[in-house]
């Protein structure tokens, strides 16, 4: 069988799990409402959860627009120049090993418990991944490359553009993803912990009345958002990088010229 | 002598293709010391040969070949290409061929040709008929859009020769292009090089670390001696082209790989 059907039998797998386990009675319904009363839930609500889903996604979107902006930039600037590099880097190391939550307490009190303070939280959390694989990514460039185009005559402006852009954007896609995700992450803890709107904000107070089909109505639409920004870095990958999969490509192409032998494989 | 060198229009010495180099030397400041990568290295090539360097490792063979390809500067001595001095890359004069793949692996094959051309402003139809053209040329027709990860090392190096070429340079600079192929491709690549050379009468200066691949492609081969790197000996092969396989065990070939491995052994 292959991996992707077993992997959708998985899922359909679980969602019958869902559905069945609370039926049955084999799981009370507080800790795992049925997805049907979860979905009706969620129906029932739809305006207040759609409202939500709006103050949401435009948390996540400023602060993705900051956190990737700001880290690819800072990243490129760290990535290519030494000094910026010697004395950023060791801050931002140690920086993206403390638990950042720790923060947000105090810009609520710098920013109030609306967005902005959900933004400011979500984009710094996001932007240090983004910004240590961009930095990572210009970093180990082959220098090589560079090299080559130097000798055909490119200068600096055009091998930042021909070579060094397109040759870092696989590491600074596999740091959006990290730092995408980490942004809806910010988002939606933020929303959890103080606030008045959004996602998050539904999920714990839901909770705090008991109330578990509109706390998992919230929930599935949190994971939904994860993953379709996940498709989307996966599309943004797929155009992008179709020479990341060297060796595995390379492999295939030797098995499709053998038999051919259009030309002596040298 | 000085009076007569400057009424003498200096036109046999500025022939396209044509390279001295004059007691060029290069130094690499380290902390602590200075090393003398190169002393005093003279050597005059003609249009249209194919000079071979070998030498030891760290001999600075491949510091001379940048140095000629305008990407690094001597510290003493000068460079003249087509009669001029080299002072920065000038893909119109010296195209490179580098060791590994140094293929753009975003790029498909003929994108990667038309690479220098691209730099350049060049507009995109012209671009693909010279790339085309190229590819032709290095035996790869029919391959232009296959990415560099889609092809096999010697395929690479292929495209490196297409992409080195497409500027049409009176000279063509190889540092080690194809150590790291296979050995069976690597014969073959030697032929196809040798076939190319012939096709396009380019000067080619050849670096490798390989005795026979010295042997069986050059004209002449400039043996080099470990650090501070000179040119210890330098040898005219006479056997005729085109090489064949069968030279390779004949006694004039080995006489000089002997001989050139007597001056490697001696600084090795």
């Amino acid at each position: 069988m292959k991996a992707s059907t077993l992997r959708w039998l998985i899922v359909i797998g679980l969602i019958v799990l869902w559905e069945a386990l609370p039926r049955f009675g084999l799981i009370p319904e507080l800790f795992l409402p049925a997805l049907s009363s979860t979905l009706i839930a969620g129906w029932n609500e739809a305006s207040e959860y759609k409202d939500a889903l709006g103050v949401t996604l435009y948390e996540v979107g400023i602060s993705m627009a900051f956190a990737c902006g700001g880290g690819i930039l800072l990243g490129a600037i760290v990535g290519s120049l030494p000094r910026p590099r010697v004395l950023i880097m060791p801050m931002v190391s140690s920086l993206y090993a403390v638990p950042l939550v720790i923060l947000y307490p105090v810009f609520t009190v710098w920013l109030g418990i609306g967005s902005e303070s959900k933004i400011a939280f979500a984009a710094i959390y996001g932007f240090l991944p983004t910004m240590l694989s961009t930095a990572a990514g210009i970093q180990t460039i082959d220098p090589q490359l560079l090299l080559a185009a130097r000798s055909m005559g490119a200068t600096l402006s055009q091998r930042l553009v021909r070579v060094i852009l397109p040759a870092a954007i696989p590491t600074v896609l596999s740091g959006l993803r990290v730092g995408g995700a980490l942004v809806i992450v910010g988002v939606v803890v933020s929303e959890m912990l103080i606030s008045s709107a959004g996602i998050g904000y539904l999920i714990s107070r839901y909770r705090t009345i008991l109330d578990s089909p509109h706390v998992f109505a919230g929930v599935l639409l949190v994971l939904a958002m994860a993953i379709a920004f996940n498709a989307f870095i996966r599309l943004l990958e797929r155009k992008a990088a179709i020479w990341q999969t060297g060796t595995r490509g390379g492999q295939t192409a030797t098995e499709e010229i053998a038999p051919g032998a259009l030309q002596p494989a040298t | 002598m000085q009076s007569l060198a400057n009424i003498t229009p200096l036109k046999p010495a500025a022939r396209a293709g044509s390279i001295q180099i004059n007691g060029v030397g290069q130094v690499f400041r380290t902390t602590g010391a200075d090393v003398v990568a190169l002393a005093d290295v003279s050597m005059d090539i003609k249009p249209g040969r194919f000079v071979v360097l070998v030498g030891p490792s760290g001999c600075g063979k491949s510091t001379l070949l940048m140095m000629l390809a305008g990407l690094r500067q001597p510290t003493s001595g000068s460079i003249l290409i087509n009669g001029a001095p080299i002072g920065e890359p000038d893909p119109n004069r010296v195209g490179v061929v580098f060791q590994e793949a140094s293929l753009f692996p975003w790029l498909t094959a003929e994108e990667n040709v038309e690479f220098p051309l691209a730099l350049r402003g060049v507009p995109k139809a012209e671009r693909r008929g010279k790339a085309e053209e190229m590819l032709k040329l290095v035996g790869l027709e029919g391959f232009g859009k296959r990415h560099p990860h889609e092809l096999s090392g010697g395929m690479k190096q292929r495209v490196s020769i297409a992409r080195g070429l497409v500027q049409d340079p009176p000279v063509l600079l190889m540092d080690e292009p194809f150590a790291a192929l296979d050995e069976q491709t690597r014969m073959t690549m030697g032929d196809e090089l040798l076939r190319i050379w012939a096709a396009t009468g380019k000067t080619v200066v050849f670096v490798t670390h390989s005795l026979t691949e010295a042997v069986y492609l050059a004209d002449e081969v400039a043996v080099m001696s470990a650090r501070p790197g000179r040119i210890v000996d330098h040898l005219q092969v006479q056997l005729a082209r085109p090489r064949t396989y069968e030279m390779l065990s004949g006694d004039a070939f080995g006489t000089l790989r002997e001989r050139i491995w007597r001056h490697i052994r001696k600084s090795a």
